[in-house]
């Protein structure tokens, strides 16, 4: 069964001009343990999926099951009784800005676990910090004393935290210097192998394509392809794809194309 | 909080004004050297060894009457600032979180409140309600808790709308948690701002009322009574209105003073200020 099964979603905001469709008929879905990129530009409902995969945006059509859940008619009260299992997690862009600029390290890895009310939060702080490699004397510290590579595993790792089966990380690199960007994708990598789902968004196919079982291209709304990683990226259908693999930086494809036998 | 006010000049000298003022509110009925409401045979009579401050028009001690006032004048200030804070500080918060009908008409009520002026309110109402400073302070809090409604609705929407918010929300927090861990900590410190300026306001109010003879029958002396009537006999001891004023004055002077230091240490700007001085790199505040 589908960890995560996405049937024609339609999203759409109402302005007053008229309603702006944001996501057309979306499907898409993930296995236990599969890795998902979806690619997208600015603006191309990426964040969107996202943030409506998580109940912050109501889905105006269509159909959304977690674990065999269909989420779509879950009333407040049953949406924080799902959230509260930690099935999934979230990680934003922005670690400084997703995490509270008031609470220690220590206070927003223990919060999800507190909510829930377990035990022994202490303990799986620990466990948590060395798996994402971050030494133990920076859980007083706050969010604005650390560097952003820092910030960013404490983010992956309040999403860990619940043990989830899920993962959606959206841009979780994009606001990293390159060296942070390799150390947080390393980290994503061990956590693909450790048998968690991940729906790694982005916009940048050079970060998702080393990572992703399957890339999924989202392209103003709507879900143009959806293949293997390398078929899409060796072998692009949607004029769109070929135009996101172009763009990528020479150097890089050079790099990426050569072994797989295919001239740059 | 405190201690970080206190590392700031402008703190120290604040808390200093505000805690010898409320001395003067615990202890200053015992210190009066004589009983302000008797009157003696020396009329209006100018600084001596026995009267410090010299006697009003029916021969009353002013310093006895000042020190007896202060009572009066800071339970007011106290009962305007606590009765505006949770008028409204809990309708500010609530407003964001409980649905846009809520949301409405605390904000056209705050408008309404606003577009009211206040004293002359007060002053009728007093009038329907009974000639007292708890009727008269009640009323001018009321009237100045849009202050407080507006300062912590755009605190907490700053907040409610923040990434770690919703990051919280996805692990299943209710309203109640984001509230308790996430906002009031965020609106409090503009609130506390809000809080020394409306204590200010709230003496400016009583001195006010007092000196119209409003929610004090007038025997009963307060530092505005004083002055009103310091003011009737101006041509006697034309310096004579100089000590009330100076105490009024000087008490919202440390009101004000010590809200600007609260701003000033609050927030991660402040943390800096205390903790970080010359270490570390201070981020700007963001969301």
């Amino acid at each position: 069964m589908s960890l995560l099964e996405i049937t024609d979603l339609d999203v759409h905001y109402r302005r007053r001009t008229g309603r702006l469709h944001v996501l057309r008929s979306v499907s898409l879905s993930l296995s236990p343990g599969e890795t998902v990129g979806v690619i997208g530009e600015t603006g191309s409902g990426k964040s969107t999926l996202a943030r409506t995969i998580l109940g912050l945006v109501k889905a105006s059509a269509g159909r959304i099951a977690i674990d065999g859940t269909d989420v779509a008619s879950l009333k407040p009260r049953q949406w924080r009784e799902l959230r509260r299992r930690g099935v999934v997690q979230y990680v934003f862009q922005d670690p400084l800005r997703s995490l509270d600029p008031d609470l220690t390290v220590l206070d927003s890895l223990a919060e999800p676990l507190r909510i829930q009310g377990a035990a022994g939060i202490r303990d799986k702080i620990l466990k948590i910090l060395a798996r994402v490699r971050l030494d133990e004397a920076l859980l007083d510290r706050l969010p604005g004393e650390l560097s952003g590579g820092q910030r960013q595993r404490v983010a992956v790792a309040r999403a860990l935290i619940t043990e989830p089966r899920l993962v959606l990380l959206d841009e979780p690199v994009s606001a990293l210097d390159s060296a942070n960007r390799v150390q947080v994708l390393e980290l994503l990598k061990e956590l693909r192998d450790a048998g968690t789902a991940l729906l790694f968004i982005s916009h940048d196919l050079g970060s998702v394509a080393g990572i992703a079982d399957r890339i999924a291209v989202l392209y103003e709304g709507e879900i143009v392809e959806d293949r293997p990683s390398a078929d899409v990226i060796n072998a692009p259908v949607h004029p769109y794809t070929r135009k996101l693999i172009r763009s990528v930086p020479t150097l890089r494809r050079a790099d990426r194309r050569t072994p797989e036998g295919i001239p740059a | 909080m405190f201690r970080r006010i206190l590392t700031l000049p402008t703190g120290r000298i604040a808390v200093g004004i505000i805690a010898f003022i409320a001395l003067l509110a615990v202890a200053g009925p015992f210190l009066a050297p004589y009983d302000p409401l008797e009157g003696g045979a020396e009329i209006l009579a100018g600084p001596s060894g026995a009267h410090w401050l010299g006697t009003d028009y029916l021969g009353r001690d002013v310093l006895s009457r000042l020190l007896d006032g202060s009572r009066v004048s800071v339970l007011g200030s106290i009962q305007v600032s606590l009765v505006a804070l949770v008028a409204g500080v809990i309708p500010g918060i609530l407003s964001v979180y409980l649905g846009s009908v809520f949301e409405w008409v605390t904000l056209r009520l705050a408008d309404t409140l606003i577009a009211l002026p206040f004293l002359v309110f007060a002053v009728a109402v007093t009038a329907l309600l009974g000639n007292g400073i708890p009727q008269a302070m009640f009323t001018v809090g009321i009237m100045i808790s849009p202050l407080f409604f507006r300062v912590s609705r755009a605190a907490t929407l700053s907040v409610a709308r923040s990434q770690y918010v919703e990051a919280a929300l996805i692990s299943g927090a209710s309203v109640g948690w984001v509230v308790r861990k996430h906002v009031w900590v965020k609106v409090l410190p503009p609130i506390a701002v809000a809080l020394a300026n409306t204590a200010g306001i709230g003496f400016v109010v009583v001195s006010s009322l007092t000196f119209l003879g409003i929610g004090v029958q007038p025997p009963a002396p307060t530092w505005g009574g004083v002055l009103a009537a310091d003011l009737g006999y101006l041509s006697f001891r034309p310096w004579a209105p100089l000590v009330p004023t100076f105490l009024i004055m000087a008490t919202v002077w440390a009101c004000n003073l010590l809200a600007d230091a609260i701003r000033d240490v609050s927030g991660e700007a402040g943390r800096a200020l205390l903790l970080n001085r010359g270490r570390g790199h201070v981020p700007a505040r963001t969301a």
